[in-house]
């Protein structure tokens, strides 16, 4: 549910990093944290339990500038990965724009990604969201670790990213990546802004 | 005079009444998603963004609790500081149903806060369109990706 705000030209719009528990998504954001200057980013809020995973979400409001005379703003949400934080998953992903689906590259967690991707899914359908028409983009973490660890891009491809989403390889503790995967989101959410206007209303888009 | 900001334009005289009434010294009229439609008091958009995710996250989990435990949800949370209250609730309007946060000091007090919420609600019933907004034009250009591709660079220090 993008927010286009015509009075003041202003958009905003909502990314969900979605993925197994400890795939990295909290990463990306802690990333793109330190990488944003002070002026264009609000104060990371992470809800975490004692041992920092994430117990409700990471958020992270970053201003991304004027792009077609619009100043536009992103919020970036993760989600709680583990398989029981279920119903905190679908209150996040509610009013998404975008999905980045980060998957963890090891071998050993293929399934969990899987199981993931397909949670994903289901949660959008639940909202009464087509998920093929939710802009996604997937990116495969952890890809430095050692060769005898992880699965090659093209093999977690074919097992996971069956809707042929825009996919990239990432390092998100080192940075690699990590912009690529911030680049592609935006530009997909923002495409699907340009094409269907503002996709609901003159001045709130899209409220149910 | 109060500052107002809002998103639609028939949300301001009724929030703009509160504000002054109830003595807030911040308040944020919100989607349950999480999405902004009105705020009075914060001096960064990037603020008003962390509080109505955070008010969001509130809203959804004292929803949750008051289900479990009481067959119901929660529908408002009143929280007492050092110095300043919070008061969040739901604010059911013919356009929606919406959360509402507002922050006061020692000027006000709750029952005020309470007693101006309810008129604010009332407000917000009577100044609501009947009509669902349209979509209007597309509002980015068709090539947009020159100013996407700079302003992603001067996030990341790569202009």
């Amino acid at each position: 549910m993008s927010l286009v705000n015509y009075a003041t030209r202003e958009i905003t719009c909502k990314i969900v990093y979605y993925g197994p528990g400890r795939s990295g998504k909290t990463t990306n954001l802690h990333y793109i944290y330190g990488q944003v200057p002070e002026d264009r980013k609000g104060k990371m809020v992470s809800l975490a339990t004692q041992t920092d995973r994430t117990l409700f979400f990471d958020f992270l409001p970053l201003d991304l500038g004027t792009i077609s005379g619009f100043t536009t703003k992103f919020q970036l949400y993760t989600v709680p990965g583990q398989v029981y934080y279920q119903t905190t998953r679908k209150l996040v992903l509610q009013g998404a724009d975008g999905v980045v689906f980060v998957a963890d590259s090891q071998a050993r967690q293929l399934d969990e990604n899987i199981e993931s991707f397909q949670d994903l899914h289901a949660n959008l359908s639940e909202q009464g969201i087509d998920p093929r028409g939710m802009p996604l983009v997937v990116q495969y973490n952890k890809q430095d670790l050692p060769a005898e660890l992880i699965l090659p891009v093209p093999e977690l491809s074919d097992a996971i990213n069956f809707r042929d989403a825009p996919e990239f390889s990432a390092d998100a503790l080192h940075g690699p990546g990590v912009f690529e995967t911030l680049r592609g989101i935006s530009e997909l959410v923002l495409r699907r802004l340009s094409a269907s206007g503002s996709a609901g209303g003159a001045a709130t888009a899209g409220h149910k | 005079m109060s500052h107002v900001t809002v998103v639609e334009s028939w949300i301001e005289a009724p929030l703009r009444q509160f504000v002054s009434d109830a003595g807030a010294e911040l308040a944020l009229l919100l989607h349950p998603s999480g999405q902004v439609l009105a705020q009075h008091g914060f001096a960064r958009a990037v603020d008003v963004m962390t509080a109505c995710a955070l008010a969001a996250g509130i809203h959804a989990s004292a929803g949750e609790l008051g289900r479990q435990l009481d067959g119901k949800p929660f529908r408002g949370l009143h929280h007492v500081g050092r110095t300043r209250q919070i008061f969040l609730a739901e604010a059911v309007s013919p356009r929606g149903t919406y959360i509402f946060l507002t922050v006061f000091g020692s000027e006000s007090s709750l029952g005020l806060v309470r007693l101006y919420f309810d008129e604010l609600v009332a407000g917000l019933v009577a100044a609501a369109p009947a009509d669902t907004p349209q979509p209007v034009a597309p509002a980015l250009a068709e090539h947009f990706e020159r100013d996407l591709n700079r302003n992603l660079a001067a996030l990341f220090g790569r202009a």
